[in-house]
């Protein structure tokens, strides 16, 4: 149910050697053998990271059987990024809010801006400055 | 202007850090976070309103919250708490929810696939001077067997990530 593909993403970089592979795919493809070479690690763990990183749609494998070279694909960092991005704004204007509020309750012309926690049926009671609504007290 | 903002510094690829001052005690900017009546005066988007928010402010407690928006559709959302350190800290993991307070995935609002799950939010606050600077990061935290690496790795990662970003 979590397989979000943003989750994947995350976990299959929430490891050090996946990471340095991808490192190393950033400045151009490489075969199993010469990503292997700066790990002390055999070629079936490589392999192993490789399918990882693969299924996870962050690296592409040549057809040619003999090297496969290995490429980076940036497409799911891509999907890492945007998702910053919208949250990033989405907080930046809940800020907004909660400052324009916090000066609201702390300003000395409007003591009555403290709401106090009302009844727990309260459905429809909103606090919508832009509409006035009959309030229940 | 009363506000200060960091939007810049810190945040790295996949962790969103914001950083902003307020002009108000820190007991007051806590209370604005975890008490109902409060949050329903800021907390849905522009044009939103709130008509639902439950706070049970303990460890494993939830909040579980309804943004109505302008059209009248209803978004339900849930925080499950894991720390509470009053008025100092706030832990929890955020997921969509319906309006009976169960998880459901971001689909169910017709919400992207890549969208995560569940993301994981730490909210701090500290005062200076009768300023309170609040400091809010905003995860996805890893829910496959690599869970605790990625919690330990994470800024690591996210280093790497956006090298890895800036070149691809």
């Amino acid at each position: 149910m979590r397989a979000d593909p943003l989750s994947i993403t995350f976990a299959t970089l929430a490891d050090p050697t996946r990471r340095a592979i991808l490192s190393r795919l950033s400045s151009g493809q490489a075969t199993v053998n010469e990503l292997a070479q700066p790990f002390a690690l055999s070629l079936p763990a490589i392999s192993k990271h490789l399918k990882v990183l693969e299924r996870a749609g962050l690296i592409s494998r040549g057809r040619n059987a003999q090297w496969r070279p290995c490429r980076l694909k940036a497409s799911p960092l891509k999907a890492v990024a945007d998702w910053v991005e919208e949250y990033r704004r989405f907080w930046e204007a809940s800020f907004d809010r909660l400052d324009e509020y916090l000066r609201e309750l702390q300003s000395p012309e409007k003591t009555q801006a403290a709401p106090k926690g009302g009844p727990p049926r309260r459905r429809h009671r909103i606090a919508a400055p832009a509409r006035t609504r009959p309030r229940r007290a | 202007m009363a506000a200060d903002t960091n939007l810049a510094g810190q945040t790295s690829a996949s962790e969103i850090v914001i950083t902003r001052v307020f002009d108000a005690p820190r007991a007051l900017v806590f209370k604005a976070w975890t008490e109902p009546a409060h949050l329903k005066r800021w907390w849905a988007p522009e044009g939103f309103t709130t008509p639902h928010y439950t706070v049970d402010l303990r460890p494993g407690g939830r909040m579980h919250y309804c943004m109505r928006s302008p059209e009248g559709s209803d978004y339900w959302g849930l925080g499950t708490f894991r720390e509470i350190v009053v008025p100092e800290r706030l832990v929890y993991i955020d997921s969509f929810a319906d309006a009976q307070g169960n998880p459901v995935p971001p689909a169910h609002y017709g919400i992207s696939a890549s969208h995560p799950a569940e993301t994981l939010v730490t909210v701090t606050f500290t005062e200076r001077a009768g300023r309170t600077t609040l400091t809010l990061r905003y995860a996805v935290p890893a829910t496959v067997p690599e869970r605790d690496m990625a919690a330990q790795g994470w800024n690591q990662m996210l280093d790497k990530l956006a090298g890895l970003l800036a070149r691809a």
